[in-house]
């Protein structure tokens, strides 16, 4: 791996990890497309690589919510010493969080080699992608639909019961599949509990955080597989250049949501995965 | 639900023992990596650490 494809890797990591377009199928389809065929994506030294690169996008999320996690984390510890639930905001958001992030957690530990090993090639990943696009515009749709219902109103996170959260955390769960975004499924799931979309973008993030973060740290002992040393450099400045790909993108994404949907997203996957998938039908992408 | 808590808090430490020391092998990859391992312990320990606070939040007398 060059010095330029390390680069273009990390800002393709900071930045499609967070805009709802499927980091797995973008670095899946990327690669295919400019025909890096030097890079093997089942290398260990590869795989140490995104660790890092991970990492620094998890990190980004943290620094930018470090207000919130920092009472999120305050708040939990009180309640257990407490052992009771009180109606503190952040305590609220924090259990939401904890229960939101149990789908994936288990349906990733069991499924994620399977699914990865069964579609992570350009065409299911061009076809998932286009999916992906289609999700988002069906999710605007009906929460344009269920705003028109009386006595239907937007609500803050803490409004959110358990089984809404368990709802939207197996909603990132199918982010296991390579072009079906974590963040843009999240956020229409969040959608349809009645969050606004500035409040199902911040959702979509906290909850995105631990994942992202426990599957880096998780994941470390692959740095220290024979030969990863070789990437070293290039993980590090990977893993810095990811951090504030992604630490823009969520400052970026939170004041687009302010005002904005889904839709853009939505036309862009449709695109690209319908490009990708005929030309991964066509050969071209191998 | 208490004694429940307990059990299943006692059965998720035990089974994550049991992958960490690479006695279980189910949902891990064929070939069975050491760091695989390592993740299936740690999330049966993160599970039965919940389980111990869903244990807590039963000890307290509601008001």
């Amino acid at each position: 791996m060059s010095d330029l494809q390390a680069i273009v890797l990390a800002l393709l990591q900071g930045v499609s990890e967070l805009f709802p377009i499927s980091s797995l199928g973008h670095t899946i389809l990327l690669p295919a497309v400019l025909r890096w065929n030097n890079i093997n994506r089942a290398d260990p030294t590869f795989l140490a690589f995104v660790v890092v690169l991970h990492l620094g996008t998890a990190l980004a999320l943290l620094a930018y919510y470090r207000t919130q996690w920092w009472a999120i984390a305050r708040a939990l510890v009180s309640s257990v010493v407490r052992g009771k639930l009180s109606q503190d905001r952040n305590e609220r958001v924090g259990w939401l969080l904890v229960v939101g992030t149990l789908p994936v957690g288990i349906l990733g530990l069991i499924f994620q080699e399977p699914v990865r090993a069964l579609f992570g090639t350009p065409a299911p990943a061009a076809a998932f992608l286009a999916l992906n696009g289609l999700v988002m515009f069906a999710g605007e749709a009906l929460r344009r639909r269920q705003l028109r219902l009386p006595q239907r109103a937007d609500r803050p996170i803490e409004h959110l019961s358990f089984a809404q959260s368990v709802f939207v955390g197996f909603a990132q769960s199918l982010a296991l599949l390579p072009g079906i975004s974590r963040s843009g499924a999240s956020m229409v799931a969040g959608l349809l509990c009645d969050l606004d979309h500035e409040d199902a973008a911040e959702y979509s993030f906290l909850l995105a955080t631990p994942v992202i973060l426990a599957a880096a740290l998780l994941e470390i002992p692959k740095l220290t597989a024979p030969g990863s040393h070789v990437v070293l450099v290039q993980a590090i400045i990977g893993g810095i250049v990811a951090a504030i790909a992604a630490y823009a993108s969520v400052a970026f994404l939170t004041r687009y949501f302010k005002s904005n949907d889904l839709r853009p997203f939505g036309w862009y996957c449709l695109a690209a995965g319908v490009i990708c998938f005929i030309l991964s039908r066509m050969g071209v992408l191998s | 639900m208490k004694p429940l808590a307990l059990v299943l808090a006692l059965a998720f430490f035990v089974i994550g023992l049991l992958y960490g020391l690479g006695i279980l092998n189910f949902f891990t990859k064929s070939g069975a990596e050491h760091s695989h391992h390592f993740t299936h312990l740690v999330a049966c320990w993160i599970i039965a650490l919940l389980c111990l606070v869903w244990f807590r939040f039963q000890g307290s007398p509601s008001r």
